[in-house]
């Protein structure tokens, strides 16, 4: 299967802070991909670039077979949500659907009209005064109306309530399963709870570059989680990468990727969770790999 | 890309066009009472021209802030309309939405620029055309149609001017990202404009016409003339403005005894020292721009002002194409 997302180096510079450094990913066709990364870690740049609202600095980026581009062929295939959730907010949702007819060659008003009504959210109403799961809701359905073949999401569920969130997340999924592999998803989260459900592929950021990236299930059989007595971690550094180190008193707990099996004896591998390992990458971005961390609240 | 265009400034069209058709009902209700009273002159002078020079200044409109309309109109507009074009939707991220819809930055773009500046247009050319108007009477009795202030309210300019002055709104609007710095902008800037090119480049469009004549008689430029200067030019070629205060001192001392030292000089006394002056060489001069230049004039300033927010409207498609939303 082709890719959907293809990037290669990619860096966006503002001025001399980096946004995003080397990032290269790539997002197969009819995937859901999670794009996971700390607050300021590059993933807003980054599907702005995939969504041809920003351009790079440095490296190419290919999305359903060729660059970002301004061009209304380029433009149809690709939605794109941002975290503000942009609407007119004086306009109703039905002045959208009836923009979004003008300006899309493929629309499909009757999801939206349907999609809202199941929602119990009124068509007539300014969309400033729905709540904030409710406009979320407006600009996801009229973004799936434009039957695209890529979707980029940029954190569009961080500021909803639980119940909201998990709609919206609804809506999506099923969006998904109507498409039936013919959608691509790039979902952006702080929260990786959220995703969990949802998705089949991580892209992990921090510190405005790539981590990991690749199926869930893969990487999640990849790492493990070693714990073993406090001693020098040397040799299994050098077998295994190891992502991130938690010291304590007695033991030593260890998030490892893993090259081949653990034949040291004193460690018991454990499976990882998602959470367990996205914040194993985030904590060793906050700390090079190699220092060791100590638990508050124990000694040393 | 005309209905969203549509939808968003049909509001503010509709109030924009009550406005306008409460200015024309005023303007036009004004300009008939000005024209029956010009008219009613004229026939009870019945071609006696003292009796026109001394009723004609009587002639005036209940409403005299009409030019001022069209003075004020352009620049609001560029303000109110243009300054937000663009710069409103960066600050609601609606430019979010309209940019990833299937129409390019450039159509759209051309479709909200044009329309609001085919708005400004057809709103400067519909008060320029009422002002025109309503400025017949005056016109004709003060011949001063040429003349800065109501050169810039007559004929066709207050159309370059709505035209730039939105493009300039939008440009604005564009490069700071923030509405409320593109208005400010806006304004001091076609403000700044407007005086360098009335009052630096236009007298300068086409060379002026300067006319001698001899100082004991007069001469005025027929017509709607725009007179520059005027004065006295002595044989060797010093020039001095009319106005005694800055006569005197140039004159040959056997002139200024003439005069009484306190400078205001009498009727039969001005008579010896105009002899005087004309015995000196003397000889009187009028600078001007010929009435039959105020076509071609209102032609040349309304080019450079669509010429300068063409340049304006470019820039601001390259902005909008190229950077970062």
């Amino acid at each position: 299967m082709s890719a959907a997302i293809d990037t290669h180096e990619l860096t966006k510079r503002y001025r001399r802070v980096s946004a995003l450094t080397d990032c290269t990913v790539t997002v197969p066709e009819g995937r859901v991909s999670a794009l996971v990364g700390p607050n300021g870690a590059g993933k807003t740049t980054l599907l702005r670039i995939l969504a041809g609202l920003a351009s790079q600095t440095a490296g190419t980026a290919s999305v359903l077979g060729g660059p970002p581009r301004q061009d209304p062929a380029f433009l149809a295939e690709v939605g794109f949500l941002a975290q503000e959730i942009p609407l007119y907010r004086r306009f109703t949702s039905e002045d959208h659907i009836r923009i979004g007819a003008h300006l899309n060659p493929s629309w499909d008003a009757a999801l939206v009209r349907t999609r809202l009504a199941e929602l119990r959210i009124p068509l007539d109403q300014r969309v400033g005064t729905l709540s904030g799961g409710q406009r979320a809701q407006v600009a996801l359905t009229l973004t799936l109306a434009k039957r695209p073949r890529l979707l980029l999401l940029d954190e569009p569920v961080a500021a909803l309530d639980p119940l909201a969130r998990r709609n919206f997340l609804a809506t999506l999924t099923a969006a998904v399963a109507d498409a039936a592999g013919g959608l691509t998803v790039v979902l952006s989260s702080h929260l990786v709870i959220d995703l969990e459900r949802v998705c089949d592929h991580l892209i992990l950021l921090a510190g405005s570059q790539v981590q990991v990236s690749g199926d869930i299930d893969t990487l999640l059989a990849e790492h493990k989680i070693l714990v073993g007595p406090r001693k020098d971690t040397a040799p299994i550094e050098r077998a295994h990468q190891v992502v991130h180190t938690v010291t304590t008193a007695r033991q030593s707990t260890l998030l490892v990727r893993l090259k081949g099996p653990v034949i040291d004896p004193a460690y018991q591998a454990e499976d990882v969770t998602l959470e367990e390992m996205v914040l194993g990458y985030m904590g060793a971005d906050e700390a090079p790999a190699g220092k060791q961390l100590t638990t508050v609240g124990e000694e040393s | 890309m005309t209905w969203l265009v549509w939808r968003q400034y049909r509001a503010q069209g509709a109030i924009a066009s009550v406005l306008l058709a409460v200015a024309a009902a005023v303007i036009l209700a004004d300009g008939f009472h000005i024209a029956s009273q010009w008219h009613s002159i004229v026939v009870r002078c019945a071609g006696n021209s003292a009796c026109l020079q001394q009723d004609g200044p009587l002639v005036n409109g209940v409403v005299s802030d009409v030019p001022y309309l069209s003075l004020l109109v352009p620049v609001v507009l560029g303000m109110l309309w243009g300054a937000p074009l663009v710069a409103h939707e960066l600050e609601a991220r609606t430019s979010d939405f309209a940019w990833t819809q299937s129409v390019t930055r450039t159509r759209w773009l051309t479709a909200k620029a044009g329309w609001l500046l085919l708005a400004a247009a057809a709103c400067g050319g519909v008060l320029a055309a009422l002002t025109t108007w309503w400025s017949g009477p005056i016109n004709a009795i003060s011949a001063s149609a040429f003349a800065p202030g109501q050169f810039d309210t007559q004929g066709i300019v207050p159309i370059g001017y709505a035209v730039f002055a939105m493009a300039l709104g939008i440009a604005a609007g564009t490069v700071a990202r923030r509405t409320l710095p593109a208005i400010a902008v806006t304004l001091g800037g076609f403000i700044a404009l407007r005086l360098v090119i009335s009052n630096f480049l236009r007298p300068h469009y086409i060379a002026a016409v300067t006319t001698y004549y001899n100082v004991t008689g007069s001469f005025m430029p027929r017509g709607q003339a725009w007179v520059l200067s005027q004065g006295a030019v002595s044989r060797a070629g010093v020039t001095v403005a009319a106005g005694w205060g800055d006569l005197y001192p140039a004159l040959p001392a056997s002139c200024q005894k003439l005069l009484p030292a306190a400078g205001g000089g009498k009727g039969a006394s001005l008579t010896a020292v105009f002899s005087c002056m004309k015995a000196h060489g003397w000889r009187g001069f009028v600078t001007y721009q010929p009435s039959y230049r105020y076509w071609p004039f209102q032609g040349i300033e309304t080019g450079i002002y669509v010429l300068l927010a063409a340049a304006l409207i470019g820039v601001t498609f390259l902005i909008v194409r190229r950077r970062d939303a």
